[in-house]
């Protein structure tokens, strides 16, 4: 019965086991940078919505640092689909789409809880204190949920590796300066506030960051996100159904 | 003693009718009618871009026919894939192997996807790798093997399910003489040993020839003849005499070798006798030849 997803599961993990190191490493580094930079460089003297700078950062990282990971799934799937022609055997597989784009999904949430708790590690050597209850697992469930799936819509949807870069620029980098990931969106002018609260990542930092600094979880922000997961889901869903265009 | 003698029926395990396929504005194939029976072998013979892999991709499930029907045993496969994808073992033109898992890792992801149940895997697989002559590269990552020993992997992985028909995209293309006839004798043993009904598709001739039972030739998207190559050559007449003008080569038919024997001795020119390939059934029926 989840054959499909069991199958699926098994390729990535054992795909990711093999790069792991390299691939850990690699991904360790950027939010390594940014605290060493914004967080040591401002210290305690900038405090940002009552929070030291540093504890309104670190939330920051985690959605960021778990957005690229399971978002990032996407080239993965490009280069199975396009170079090695893998994805074929999933296709041809008397499996139905729903338990590929659940078994994609699940390794990008695999691989962007494994990003999250390397930026738990460093919290402790910067000793930052944060609240990691149900509520933070529900949210970064449902962050890395949605990007996954996103990633794998836009996998499906792109002709080439060139395309895929493309959306990466104008799309995803910028989502991911402009959504209060390093700064509190309500500081922006109201035209950008409005564009940017249309950005999943958004509503995704707010509720990591009220979880882990113990503030209050806006829950019509949770429940955006859960739509914007259920929305991604389906066009995930789609989106492979239109490769066998 | 009585003898009950059972007359096996040979069943239809795939028939597609008026298969259409169209990318944009680009008719692919254009009204494709196929039939194939238990342990048949099939060939489908045809140029470069003639429409052989989008034929197959639309028996599979890889790519949605524009118009027609398939049935696999009577079920309507456009309507209810997941039944037929069972017995469906497919070989594409791309050995579509995961470089990054060994030999044993991509057998065993093609048993979970086809739902071998768990017990089992274990020995199917070590078969397979005996099959292929791969178990002493059981556990060596893909990207480390020849192109031979890919295609051997792809053959061995579209048969762990046991399906009753397998796709043969163009088995042998890249690969050298020698490795092609050693891929030629697993093909074969596939098709005897279990009974297995192929389609496979080429623009090699010889291929064709060698392992086909029936053929189908297919231009432009058209299927332009079908039969055995041995009726498809013998109504050409079995017999070829080459002759050498000056500025271009004539060629002649003949039913019996002795025919064109004949008329050799009479030709003031220089000649040749060669038997009748397919090549001349596609030359006589499009006016050019299939591999350029
Ligand atoms: N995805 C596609 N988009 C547009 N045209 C295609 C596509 N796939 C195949 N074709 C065209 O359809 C024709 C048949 O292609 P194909 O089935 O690959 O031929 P063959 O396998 O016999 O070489 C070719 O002209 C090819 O360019
Ligand atoms: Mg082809």
């Amino acid at each position: 019965m989840f054959n499909g997803f069991q199958g699926v599961l098994y390729r990535e993990l054992n795909v990711f086991r093999k790069r792991a190191k390299k691939q850990i490493l690699a991904s360790s580094l950027s939010p390594l940078l940014f605290l060493i930079a914004f967080g040591w460089g401002f210290g305690d003297r900038v405090a940002v919505d009552g929070l030291p700078y540093i504890t309104f950062l670190i939330p920051g990282l985690i959605a960021m640092s778990s957005l690229n990971q399971s978002y990032g799934i996407a080239l993965e799937l490009n280069i199975t689909r396009f170079y090695f022609h893998v994805f074929d055997e999933f296709l041809i597989a008397p499996i139905s789409h729903v338990e590929i784009v659940l078994g994609e999904a699940a390794y990008g949430m695999f691989k962007g809880l494994l990003s999250t708790a390397l930026i738990f590690a460093y919290s402790i050597i910067f000793s930052v204190k944060l609240v990691i209850g149900p509520m933070f697992f529900l949210a970064i469930l449902t962050h890395t949920f949605l990007f996954a799936t996103l990633g794998i819509t836009i996998a499906m949807l792109v002709r080439d590796h060139g395309d895929q870069a493309t959306v990466n620029t104008f799309v995803i980098t910028p989502m991911i300066f402009l959504s209060g990931t390093f700064f509190p969106v309500d500081k922006l002018p109201a035209v950008f506030k409005w564009l940017v609260y249309a950005l999943p990542l958004t509503h995704s930092t707010k509720v990591i960051r009220a979880t882990l600094t113990g503030g209050d979880v806006n829950m019509l922000y949770l429940l955006l996100m859960t739509g914007f997961a259920a929305a991604f889901f389906l066009t995930a869903l789609w989106a492979i159904r239109r490769v066998e265009g | 003693m009585a003898v009950t003698e059972t007359v096996k029926q040979v069943k239809n395990v795939l028939e597609a009718e008026g298969l259409v396929k169209r990318f944009g504005s680009k008719t692919a194939i254009d009204g494709i009618d196929l039939r194939i029976r238990e342990g048949d072998f099939t060939g489908l013979l045809g140029p470069n871009g003639a429409g052989k892999t989008t034929t197959i991709k639309a028996l599979t499930g890889l790519v949605k026919p524009t118009e027609g029907k398939v049935h696999y045993y009577g079920n309507d496969f456009l309507r209810h894939p997941m039944e037929a994808k069972r017995f469906i073992g497919v070989v594409p033109q791309q050995s579509n192997v995961d470089r990054d898992l060994t030999a044993y890792e991509n057998l065993y992801l093609h048993s979970i996807l086809h739902a071998i149940p768990r017990p089992l895997r274990r020995g199917k697989i070590e078969e397979s790798l005996e099959f292929a002559g791969l178990q002493d590269y059981r556990d060596r990552q893909v990207k480390t093997f020849s192109g031979g020993m890919k295609r051997r992997l792809v053959l061995v992985r579209a048969l762990l399910h046991e399906p009753k028909i397998l796709f043969l995209d163009e088995p042998t293309v890249g690969l050298d003489p020698q490795i092609r006839k050693n891929i030629w004798e697993l093909i074969l043993k596939i098709n005897q040993q279990k009974g297995m009904a192929i389609l496979l598709t080429t623009h090699y001739i010889e291929e064709a020839e060698k392992l086909c039972r029936s053929a189908y030739i297919i231009d432009k998207g058209k299927i332009i003849v079908e039969g055995s190559p041995d009726d498809l050559k013998k109504d050409m007449g079995g017999y070829v005499l080459e002759v050498f003008l000056e500025d271009r080569v004539e060629e002649e038919f003949f039913s019996s070798k002795d025919d064109a024997l004949a008329r050799l001795k009479e030709c003031g020119h220089a000649c040749k006798i060669r038997q009748v390939t397919l090549e001349d059934v596609f030359i006589k029926l499009t006016g050019k030849r299939i591999n350029v």
